[in-house]
């Protein structure tokens, strides 16, 4: 097992500079650095996997992602599993960012966004569910940890009142996320939503059926199918295989997750980087 | 207070030209109506120092008559019959108080807004005009035409009320904006809003009022009209707000010639109380607002009946434990749900028919065709009876319903029912 490095960098007003190599398991190293204007600043931690080679590459490749990142993207992170955060690049899925959940059926992707946006909206935030038919029902999202009195229901019949909607959505800095059912969007329309919801902080989930075409460029992107293999008679919470597709400044991976006690749990696989075809532990 | 009115008419008019006329009269008076099949009628009393007295506003208004190519007579009196009078029959064309009389003596009976026959019947005994109408005694006047008569007679001499119901009802907060020159673009368009903003809005705060319905009203130099509404979920006074939202629907406004007059009139307000500024400056109130904003702004755009709030009713029938209700309403008490009693994240709409297959009767049911597709189920629950609520109607079609949870081969979850008459079906997907 290659041991795992951790390059840190502090943010500052100049290009970010790699100053410290860290060796060991924790990704979750808070600041005790404090720039020249005397504010506590995170430091961005980048848990490593595919740079392990050349550290000259990988000092350049955090230059040019401290560029073209925003702050806000690496500071606040959802949650999902704990075999997943340690996978995903920043220690979870960030937040006011663009996510892609494909599912093999629609309530799959959205119990899935459903558990990532309840999560991320605790008891303030406001969640938008804008889609063109009316078929959710709501009260099959209470088991994922979704207060009703926290969604708003917003239909839209046009594809172009559709993104309208979600953008205005995402332009609010009062909104925590967003769970759409919009596929076919172009460049253009991807990119302005992502640069919607850095702005504002609030997160955009675009759903959509396995089949359909994928968005053009979402931060991550997610296929939730439905897991053979259960045991048990019981009617318990969903097992899926989660395959994260294509994650930026990551790797692709696969997992299975159980929801269970209103947490997902991972149940260990062999994890295989899709990429290079190798098995990878842990 | 005596009362002003303006009575036009205009002899060969088309009736639609004339409603179009009736809406863009607003920018005279809130109260205005139409007269006949060619006239207008205003209320004018108020209104005339706005255009610097009565003469002035009557002469600018047959002006701009004139220059759309619409003949027109014009005349002003105290009572809406005496106008009417004067502007069809009459030599002058402002009269008041004591001269009422004087000036409509010499008109003919049919000044008197009289149904033909009646004309015809005085004109028969020789009553031509309405001096000698008068000279007649009330009482032999009533035996002999009713009440008609007399009633339109009081009515010209301000005796008798004569209510006016206008085409529009008049909002209770006006304000307007008469331009030198003609505008076209949306920058002047907005900068001339944000002034008539500013104006209602101090209004408003002075009188814990907010708008939740606004109305730009702006006159085309043709004498067309166009409008924009603005409607918002919760009373509203900040301008910043009113104004994003209006932004929208400037650039849909159609200048054509380019407009010259704007009314900016609120339709609906409802008590909005001054809230307390916060001195911590960590406690920023600007937050709440932005939410607000964005359910007006889908509102506007996607119908306010597009943009619901959750609620769940007191109701265990899937189709009718939910309600989706407009944000824009007032809120109303949500029930708890019961978290045993799980309900599929999809609903199908109406429940779709599905064969089932069942080993032993009564029992579960262990395979099923939906559009010829067989699934093998490897896990079900259930079944959970729902029963049907007399006081409804449509609900009772399926009669008493036994829904079951399962799961099919391939992981795939779905929540089938059997109703009353041993059919099955599908009504929704779990993850």
């Amino acid at each position: 097992m290659p041991r795992r490095i951790v390059w840190c960098v502090a943010q500052k007003k100049t290009l970010g500079s790699a100053s410290q190599l860290v060796v060991g398991n924790g990704i979750e190293l808070e600041s005790k650095l404090s720039d020249p204007m005397g504010n506590k600043r995170r430091i961005l931690c980048y848990a490593d996997r595919w740079m392990l080679a050349n550290p000259v590459v990988d000092i350049l490749r955090l230059r040019i992602s401290s560029l073209e990142e925003t702050q806000r993207r690496f500071s606040r992170t959802i949650l999902i599993a704990d075999a997943v955060d340690r996978w995903l690049p920043h220690g979870g899925l960030s937040a006011g960012c663009i996510h892609e959940v494909k599912g093999t059926t629609l309530a799959n992707a959205i119990a899935f966004s459903a558990i990532l946006s309840s999560r991320l909206a605790g008891d303030q935030g406001n969640v938008l569910y804008i889609s063109s038919d009316r078929s959710l029902h709501p009260l099959g999202l209470l088991p994922y940890g979704v207060k009703l009195n926290q969604m708003l229901h917003v239909s839209a019949r046009r594809h172009a009142d559709l993104a309208w909607a979600v953008m205005e959505a995402l332009r609010c800095s009062q909104v925590s996320s967003v769970i759409a059912l919009l596929d076919g969007l172009d460049l253009t329309e991807s990119r302005r939503l992502q640069l919607a919801a850095e702005a504002s902080g609030a997160t955009g989930f675009l759903l959509g059926h396995a089949a359909s075409a994928p968005i053009a460029s979402p931060i991550t992107r997610w296929r939730v199918s439905s897991a053979i293999g259960k045991s048990g008679e019981r009617f318990d919470g969903p097992l899926w295989d989660l395959d994260l597709l294509y994650c930026r400044g990551g790797s692709p991976g696969k997992w299975t997750v159980e929801w269970r006690d209103h947490k997902l749990n991972a149940i260990p696989t062999q994890q295989i980087n899709l990429a290079t075809g190798e098995a990878l532990a842990g | 207070m005596a009362r002003c009115f303006l009575s036009i008419y205009c002899p060969d008019i088309v009736s639609d030209r004339l409603t179009r006329l009736v809406e863009w009269c607003d920018r005279y008076s809130p109260l205005v109506a139409q007269d006949g099949c060619n006239g207008i009628i205003l209320d004018i009393t108020g209104c005339a120092h706005l255009f610097g007295g009565e003469g002035p506003l009557l002469l600018d208004l047959q002006r701009r008559l004139h220059r759309m190519g619409i003949e027109s007579h014009g005349a002003i009196a105290d009572t809406w019959g005496a106008a009417w009078a004067l502007a069809r029959y009459g030599g002058s064309f402002i009269v008041h108080g004591e001269n009422t009389r004087a000036a409509l003596d010499p008109l003919p009976v049919e000044a008197l807004r009289l149904p033909n026959e009646i004309v015809l019947e005085l004109r028969r005994l020789g009553l031509v005009t309405i001096a000698a109408l008068r000279k007649i005694p009330r009482n032999s006047l009533s035996v002999r035409f009713g009440s008609t008569l007399l009633r339109r007679l009081d009515q010209a001499l301000d005796q008798a009320a004569d209510p006016l119901t206008p085409w529009r009802s008049p909002a209770a907060y006006r304000t307007s904006r008469i331009l030198a020159e003609p505008v076209s673009t949306v920058g002047s368009v907005e900068y001339v809003l944000h002034d008539l903003l500013k104006e209602i809005c101090t209004q408003l705060e002075k009188n814990h009022l907010g708008s939740r319905r606004m109305d730009l009203v702006c006159y085309r130099v043709d004498g067309t009209v166009d409008r924009c509404e603005v409607r918002t979920s919760k009373p509203n006074r900040a301008i910043s707000h009113l104004m994003r939202l209006f932004s929208g629907r400037l650039e849909k406004l159609w200048a054509d010639f380019g407009f010259e007059t704007f009314v900016l009139s609120v339709q609906d307000v409802e008590a909005l109380h001054p809230t307390q500024l916060s001195l911590s400056p960590f406690e920023t109130t600007g937050e709440e607002e932005s939410f607000d904003l964005l359910v007006d702004r889908l509102g506007m755009r996607l119908g306010f009946a597009a943009v619901n709030r959750i609620r769940v009713l007191e109701s265990y029938l899937p189709e009718h434990a939910v309600e989706l209700r407009p944000a824009a309403a007032s809120t109303l008490a949500s029930a708890e749900w019961p978290a045993y009693r799980v309900r599929p994240i999809r609903l199908i709409d109406p429940p779709m028919p599905i064969q089932v297959s069942i080993l032993i009767p009564g029992g579960s049911p262990v395979q099923f065709l939906i559009e010829q597709k067989q699934h093998r189920i490897v896990r079900s629950e259930g079944p959970e009876r729902l029963t049907t609520e007399w006081w409804r109607e449509p609900s009772s079609r399926y009669g008493t319903r036994d829904y079951y949870r399962i799961e099919d081969d391939k992981g795939f979850r779905f929540w089938i029912f059997c109703d009353q008459f041993e059919h099955w079906f599908l009504h929704g997907h779990f993850a």
